[in-house]
């Protein structure tokens, strides 16, 4: 298959060389460039994109940009077909954990010498640009600003008369209060929160109020036995408690949006990404309210970190990657890209586009807006970039977190299990 | 062509070989078969070979999908049969899958077909609704309701509360059970072979079954004697197929996990690991190896289904 | 409804037999509500507010509004009516394709003698039994090569070399089911391979020529790993590309279009079907032909 490959660059270097010899290689025929940019997400982003890329031609009249779009799940193994037969697009919307992959495996192409220069993206601040970072390098921009976030059915706590989560509350409180709420019975199998004890953000937050984290930075585990045997108890006990839903209305959920138990109905509170807020609220009948993750204790950090909802890469071996630059910067720097955006996206990340666009949102907009301003002051540092391998960890801690929930294993055998899979895990890398 | 003009068919008896130009007579005999059998040969040489011998050498490698691939020799296969507990799972489920899934959809399919094929009024619409099913094919929209079905709340144990008083448990996301809703979902979707059935109760000449009302057969001894005998190349082939489509099922797991093969790797069909490991977890080497074995298992299944069928499967040749 | 007259069915006895055929009926119709019951919740998905869909197993919407059917026509860049028309492309040419190529090679298999045919045959099963995610790649990277991605012909060529295995397989087992005598027969009378191919084995073996036709199609109306390796550009996406288009797991999206898109996408196979079970009818019962 090498083979074929290098035939293949071979080729078309070749024949590069000889159009250029043939036209002179002037440079307006270097200029004029075409480039295609992959992303996920469903039609609105798609609508915003292609009105993104119309209005460039006002911009750059010289270079043309073809949109091609796919859902998730389809998303990847698209984009891994196409970087695997070198037809890689030269824009790639890149999500964080995704990003550690292909930019180590060498897909993407470093942007440290555009800064400043074709890209201006100082006032994105230092974490926003580094989140963008793997191993010391830029990979990818930053095109909208996420973080974990707790919603909940406002009337559903309402109607059992408790109060709801708000920014500081403990987890000890929190699962007193769900447990009130869920005794109260206000309809058939509902509870008050959904079960995040298999949600790896939410194991993540939990770890770094206590200091502690998934991975070190020298890439070993960032947690005892004892720390995942521990936050299994602690949803044991909401389960048993009546706090959280059972394990299996839990097992319904896939992580995402409408198979939430608070989007079927199963439970007032869910735990969540910022930029999911809009998605979760138009499959919501009542209004729902925001706050921070609960806490360990009062004095403990938040445990948030300020992440890129996703990014956006330029290819390794992209032809034409000055262009390409220049267009991701027209997205994030550019009021005009930014303005056809929005937030839909996540929130931008730099303080100028931010703030005009400000006064151009609806409320929903605003609300996570607001959401990530309010949290800012208090996030801590980016977590250690994730060793090679990190990404099954997700998908281990989900199925202990079902064993532990069906009772097949105890919450302490639960955390060694974990544990001992995730160094598995690592050590395959 | 001048050669005697049967030399080409396939008869049940050998033709004469007469004594004359052996290569001629060799071209002569084998021309016909190869002619037809051109469009499938380039396909194969030119489309499906090649593919599946780079994937048999990345099976020996390291292959990120982005990087060029390492050769490892055979670690991948040693570490699938020595130290991989997903890959028993998968195992596990695949086969209880394919062990109810197969015999289950193939008598249901043939039962309907057989109601089916009688003067029933209004058969075009039956047909065409007990079809619907299979035309939704792994649409995203199965999976929603799949959820809505089965779970705790869902119309399944509504039904069960009222008929029999029974509350039943949340099946689609219950380890226990999970698997068993894609069973059913696998059954529900029967409308491949039951068609095929139907083709191949169509191809059965009416007149046989005239002679025996005649000879007084009642329909028990009609159907025993008559219909499925007929039938037993269309039954072989359904059997061969579901079983080779039930190990290799990935879409039903994959829309209705999202990919994950949960709860507890209940739904982890061989397919949808391999999937996981592919282009979830940047493995193409490992998955390479893994359907190659998964190619070797099917491959004995149908090897022993096709020595089997000399016992019980009537051709007309 | 001319199918009653079709087959033989028993002159009707009396009251016996109208208890049966109620029973009968009672029974198919219980089962169609059970086959229809997903479809008539999408139908009612597809016009009931967004905020209802997932928690509810009712078919009857608060509210019903038509409002999706159009937000999903004309929801991206290109309508709808493109995707239907480049799904609908696809699938007659990958039908054609399908029944031509693989009767081809099924007839060889079922009545030519050759050298190696048992091998052919073995391995033309094999290429049933390897999953195609593995092979994706490097078949992704041969089209390259040839220049065929981003056109719709890595969907279509392959059909025409016969490459799905399973609809040659089902060919073989029907044409070995067709008399040999009239083959037979018809050397006797001095004809060739192809004329027996198409002068009796085509016209005898309709209703597996039809079955094959209503799978190809449907499958390829159905597939989508293939369209979303091969089709990049918005303008020659197929249905099921625009469909899961509607859909992102981690965000915002429109789930009454997705429905009502499913729904309207379900309308062509469906006729496509009605169209072809016809033929499945017909055959060698109806032909007059008789051993």
């Amino acid at each position: 298959m090498s083979i074929t490959l290098s035939r293949r660059s071979v080729l078309s270097g070749g024949a590069a060389a000889l159009s250029l010899a043939a036209f002179g290689g002037g440079p307006a025929w270097a200029q004029s460039a075409r480039l295609r940019f992959l992303w996920w997400g469903s039609q609105e982003r798609a609508d915003r994109t292609f009105k993104a890329i119309e209005a460039y031609k006002g911009v750059a009249s010289d270079v043309s940009i073809t949109g091609e779009f796919a859902g998730w799940s389809d998303y990847w193994p698209r984009l891994a077909t196409q970087v695997a037969g070198r037809n890689a697009p030269d824009l790639i919307q890149m999500d964080y954990r995704y990003i550690f992959e292909y930019a180590r495996r060498g897909a993407l192409k470093p942007l440290d010498d555009y800064l400043d220069k074709s890209l201006n993206i100082a006032d994105f601040g230092q974490m926003n640009i580094d989140s963008g970072r793997v191993d010391g390098k830029l990979y990818g921009v930053n095109l909208g600003v996420n973080s974990s976030i707790v919603l909940y059915d406002e009337a559903a706590w309402e109607k059992a008369g408790i109060e709801p989560p708000k920014p500081g509350t403990t987890w000890e409180e929190f699962a007193e209060k769900g447990a009130a709420l869920s005794a109260k019975k206000t309809k058939p199998g509902f509870y008050a929160s959904a079960d995040a004890s298999g949600v790896e953000p939410a194991l993540e937050n939990w770890l770094r109020q206590q200091g502690k984290a998934l991975f070190t930075a020298d890439g070993a585990l960032g947690f005892e036995p004892a720390d995942a045997g521990k936050w299994f108890a602690m949803w044991a006990e909401m389960r048993k408690s009546g706090a959280c839903v059972p394990a299996d209305v839990q097992a319904l959920d896939q992580l995402n949006i409408e198979t939430n138990p608070l989007t079927t109905g199963k439970a007032a509170t869910a735990f969540a990404h910022s930029n999911q807020y809009i998605g979760y609220q138009k499959l919501n009948k009542s209004r729902l309210g925001v706050s921070s993750y609960p806490k360990v204790s009062a004095e403990s950090p938040s445990g948030h970190y300020l992440k890129p909802s996703m990014l956006i890469s330029v290819a390794n071996g992209s032809a034409h990657a000055d262009a390409a630059v220049a267009f991701a910067n027209f997205l994030v720097a550019n009021p005009t890209g930014v303005e056809i955006l929005g937030v839909e996206r996540g929130v931008p990340a730099s303080e100028s586009m931010r703030n005009g666009l400000a006064p151009k949102l609806n409320d929903l907009d605003s609300v996570m807006v607001k959401y990530i301003a309010d949290i800012t002051p208090g996030v801590g540092a980016l977590p250690p970039p994730p060793p090679p391998g990190a990404g099954e960890l997700a998908f281990a801690l989900k199925r202990v977190a079902e064993e532990v929930g069906f009772g097949r294993a105890t919450p302490e055998a639960g955390g060694e299990k974990l544990v001992r899979e995730a160094q598995t895990i690592l050590k395959r890398g | 062509m001048t050669v005697h003009p049967t030399v080409w068919v396939d008869e049940a008896r050998p033709a004469a070989a007469p004594r004359r130009g052996a290569l001629r007579r060799m071209l002569a005999r084998n021309a016909p078969g190869y002619l037809f059998l051109a469009p499938w040969l380039i396909g194969f040489f030119g489309l499906t070979l090649g593919p599946a011998l780079v994937s048999l050498y990345l099976s020996f490698t390291n292959y990120d999908l982005l990087r060029a691939p390492d050769w490892v020799g055979a670690a991948n296969y040693v570490r699938i049969a020595t130290d991989d507990p997903k890959f028993a799972a998968a195992m596990r489920v695949t086969f209880i899958y394919v062990v109810l899934s197969v015999p289950l959809k193939l008598v249901f399919a043939l039962a309907v077909a057989m109601a089916f094929n009688r003067g029933i009024r209004g058969l075009t619409v039956y047909r065409a609704i007990f079809y619907l099913p299979s035309l939704l094919g792994g649409s995203v929209a199965i999976a929603v309701l799949w959820r809505q079905l089965f779970a705790s709340d869902g119309l399944v144990n509504m039904l069960l509360w009222k008929a029999f008083g029974i509350e039943g448990p949340s099946w689609v996301s219950n380890p226990d059970y999970s698997l068993y809703t894609l069973v059913v979902l696998s059954i529900w979707q029967f409308g491949s072979p039951m068609i095929i059935f139907l083709a191949g109760l169509r191809q059965i000449p009416t007149d046989m079954y005239e002679a025996a009302e005649i000879d007084g057969a009642g329909k028990a001894r009609q159907f025993f004697k008559i219909t499925l005998p007929l039938l037993t190349p269309v039954v072989f082939f359904n059997a061969v197929i579901q079983t080779i489509e039930a190990f290799k099922a990935f879409t039903p797991a994959f829309i209705i996990s999202e990919g994950t093969g949960g709860p507890i790797n209940s739904t982890l069909f061989y397919t949808l690991y391999l999937y996981q490991e592919a282009f979830g977890f940047f493995r193409m080497g490992y998955a390479a190896a893994l359907a190659w074995i998964l190619l070797v298992i099917i491959a004995l299944f149908t090897a022993f289904s096709f020595l089997s069928a000399r016992y019980w499967v009537h051709y007309d040749d | 409804m001319t199918d009653a007259t079709v087959t033989a069915a028993p002159p009707s006895r009396g009251r016996r037999s109208r208890t049966r055929s109620l029973l009968i009926h009672g029974a198919l119709i219980a089962a169609s509500i059970a086959m229809l019951y997903p479809i008539l919740w999408m139908v009612s998905g597809s016009v009931r507010p967004q905020d209802e869909l997932f928690g509810t197993t009712s078919l009857i919407p608060s509210s019903v509004d038509f409002g999706s059917y159009l937000r999903g026509w004309m929801g991206l860049q290109v309508s709808f009516g493109q995707f239907f028309w480049n799904s609908l492309v696809i699938s007659v040419l990958a039908t054609i394709g399908n029944v031509l190529g693989c009767s081809l090679a099924a007839f060889a298999f079922a009545r030519l003698r050759f050298g190696g045919r048992n091998f052919w045959f073995a391995l033309m099963l094999g290429t049933l039994m390897l999953p195609y995610h593995v092979v994706l790649i490097p078949q992704y990277i041969l089209f390259l090569e040839l220049g065929w991605v981003n056109t719709p012909l890595p969907l279509i060529v392959p059909k025409y070399l016969a490459t799905d295995a399973f609809f040659i397989f089902l060919m073989v087992q029907f044409f070995r089911g067709i008399p040999r005598e009239l083959d037979e027969a018809a050397v006797m009378d001095g004809c060739g391979p192809f004329r027996i191919y198409f002068r009796i084995m085509l016209p005898l073996s309709l209703p597996v020529l039809a079955t094959a036709a209503i799978f190809s199609f449907i499958w390829t109306w159905d597939d989508f790993f293939g369209p979303l390796i091969y089709l990049n550009d918005i303008n020659t996406y197929t249905v099921q590309l625009g469909l899961r288009s509607f859909v992102d797991s981690t965000g915002t999206s429109d789930w009454s279009a997705l429905f009502a898109m499913s729904n309207l996408s379900l309308v062509p196979v469906f006729l496509f079907f009605l169209f072809f079970q016809r033929l499945l009818i017909e055959g060698i019962a109806t032909t007059g032909m008789k051993r």
